[in-house]
This record gives structure tokens, sequence and C-alpha cells, in this order.
């Protein structure tokens, strides 16, 4: 074994296949016990498993999903039903926002004899967001980071479509299973996305503005969801204490840096 | 507006679900995605406004959770509001004993939880 601090480059096809190894385990399983119930709620109004099947693949937000089934079967018109799952998916903006440049490759232009080399082309950059949601974001925040930047587009292209077509199966599934379920296990289900949720924050963050933006987001949640509309009170929430926790941040940074020049 | 459903409905025949799943699934979730590839341009991955969008995206999801919590669905309101809590508390400090380990985390919060779940159905 070299004993070498920096491992070579993994080609893309080996970092596409660490991306699904890692996806494989728990982030799968947590995605198909949060997505089943996405089936029961699609037979629930008459719509076809394979309508079910394509909201994973296409809407790949499971919040959103069940609002659309859920909002249909209460018989809600379905252009209210589109204004609220698009006011629900703001929270993709600042998703996106922070995860994409962490894989984006800017374009070089050419010198001392090396050629141009074109940027991550758009195409691929629309791709990449499609795959963004809580779980793909989550992981991709924590892993990312550390990987030479060549390596993360395969990775993260390999481990979500991993988890959506895990997901994707299980929505199948959960079509034909879910009314069988008993009730203490269809807790369980529920629960798996809080809990998992929970721990992969904790998992990711690094610095204190990561824990402050996390203890602030979820200790002021209920008391935004009493003051602010509901459908609005988690982007208000969002917005107003991931600032809080960035003024703390650049606070405790200009005090350690007046600290360093005294 | 309902007219022009109706016909398409009518004029699209099975695959009626599949159109309603892109129209008014699809579309109105993918738009902030497609938005944000064209916001993140020109930014680079240690911008300094970006530390400030990771918080709020980081504060957004933990008020989720919160959420997800304090006004549960289905077969997790059954669940008393105390356990809830309590299992989400077990999972935290699991995932620091076990040292930072996300599936100890998860596994014990669940255990919390569904035994929970069971006590109370039963």
């Amino acid at each position: 074994m070299a004993d070498d601090s920096s491992p070579p480059l993994k080609t893309p096809r080996q970092a596409a296949l660490a991306g699904a190894k890692a996806a494989a385990g728990l982030p799968s399983f947590m995605l198909m016990a949060s997505l089943i119930g996405v089936g029961g709620l699609c037979r629930d109004v008459g719509y076809p498993m394979g309508a079910a099947v394509a909201s994973t693949l296409l809407v790949w937000a499971g919040p959103a999903q069940m609002v659309l089934f859920g909002s249909i079967a209460a018989g809600v018109a379905l252009p209210l039903i589109a204004v609220a799952i698009c006011v629900s998916s703001i929270r993709f903006v600042p998703m996106c926002m922070s995860i994409l440049p962490l894989m984006r490759e800017p374009a070089i232009p050419a010198r001392d004899g090396q050629p141009a080399r074109k940027g991550t082309p758009t195409w691929l950059m629309l791709i990449l967001a499609h795959f963004v949601a809580v779980t793909a974001w989550v992981e991709g925040m924590r892993r990312l980071p550390g990987m030479p930047k060549p390596e993360r587009i395969p990775y993260f292209l390999a481990f979500a479509s991993t988890v959506m077509l895990a997901a994707a199966f299980s929505t199948g599934a959960g079509y034909y299973l879910i009314a069988k379920l008993p009730p203490a296990l269809a807790a369980g289900l529920l629960f798996t996305s809080p809990i998992y949720f929970t721990v992969a924050l904790a998992a990711g963050a690094r610095q204190s503005v990561d824990w402050l933006a996390l203890v602030l987001g979820f200790g002021a949640a209920p008391l935004v969801a009493l003051v602010v509309p509901a459908g609005f009170d988690l982007m208000v929430g969002g917005i107003g204490m991931g600032s809080l926790a960035y003024a703390i941040h650049r606070l405790q940074q200009a005090r350690r840096r007046r600290g360093e020049g005294a | 507006m309902t007219a022009t459903l109706a016909a398409l409905e009518h004029w699209s025949g099975g695959l009626w679900p599949y159109l309603v799943v892109i129209l008014f699934g699809f579309l109105p979730s993918e738009i902030w995605r497609w938005a944000s590839v064209f916001l993140v341009r020109g930014l680079s991955e240690d911008a300094e406004i970006l530390v400030w969008v990771r918080a709020v995206a980081t504060a957004l999801l933990a008020g989720v959770v919160a959420k997800l919590l304090l006004v549960p669905s289905g077969a997790l309101a059954v669940v008393p509001v105390f356990w809830r809590w309590g299992a989400l508390g077990a999972g935290i400090l699991a995932f620091f004993v076990f040292r930072k380990s996300m599936l100890a985390g998860v596994i014990i919060g669940e255990a919390v939880l569904i035994g929970a779940a069971l006590l109370a159905a039963g």
C-alpha cells in the first residue's frame, strides 16, 4: 500500500461507483421508508401505479407529492394545488444554490500552452439541479467538499440516481402494500424523515454557523408557525434564522480578528 | 380554466394522471431548481454569500423537521407528543454516544418511537 497522503484521482467510473455505494445503505432505506406512503395516497385517488412512480421521478420531493395526491383526494382545484406546491418548493432555491457551485467546473481560457477548457455545460447543471432534494443535499453538502472536484459530478449523479431508483421502487410497492401495514410500523415509517434529517444535519455541521442555523431554525419553528401564515412559515423561519446565524457568525469572526490584531 | 382542464382531461384519456403529475406537480417545483442554476452563475464555491445561503437552507430544513413533529400526519399523530420529541432526543443522543454514527441515531430513535407507538395502541 502506498502511504501517499493524497490518493490518486478516481476515474469518473470509480467515483460513480463510490457514490452508488454510499447511497445503497441508510440514504436509500430512509427514502424508501418515507415514499412508501405516497404510493398509497396515489391509489386512494384512483390513479394508476405509474403516476405514483412518475411523481417520485419527476417531482422528487416527498412532501410535495403528498400535497399533490392528498389535495386531489380532498377535492382541491388543480391550479390551487400547483400554487401550494410552487410555494413549498421555494426551499429548493437555497439548497440548489449552495450545492451546485460545489460541482460546477469553471471555464478556463487557454494559457501557457494549455488548451482552453469548457466549464460544466448548462444542460448538465439542469440535470444535477433536478436531483437536488433533501437527502441528496444533506449527503452532498457533507461529502462533496472533501472530494477532488472532477470526482464530484459522477459521485453525486450516481448517489442521487441510486436513491431515486430505490425511492421509485418503494413508491410503486407502497401502491399495493400500504393499507396492510400495522399502525406502529406506519408511525415508524413517518418518523424516518425527521430522525434521518436531524442526524444527517448534525453529521454535516462543520462550522459554528451550521450549528447555529440548525439550533435556531429548529427552536424558532414553533414560534414562527404561530405568527406567519401556513405555507410561508418555513421560508420565513429559514431566511430569518439562517440570517441570524450568519450575522452571529460574522460578529464572532470580527471579534476574533480584533483579538488577533490587538 | 375549469372548462379547459375538463377538455384536457377528456382529450388525454388514460394519460390524464400523468399529465396532472407533470403540470401540477413537476413544473411548479422544478422551476425553482432551474432558476437556481441561473442564479449561481459566476459564483465560485467559496463565495461569501454562499455561507449565508447554506445557513438559510440549514435553518429551513431544521424547521421542516420541527414541523413534521409538531403537526404530525397520519399514524405518527397517534404517538403522544412527549414520545415524538423523546424519540428524536434519544436518536440525537445515540448519534453522539456512538461517535457520530448516523445509523445508531436512526435505529435508536426509530426503536423508541415504534415502542411508544405500540404502547399507545395497546
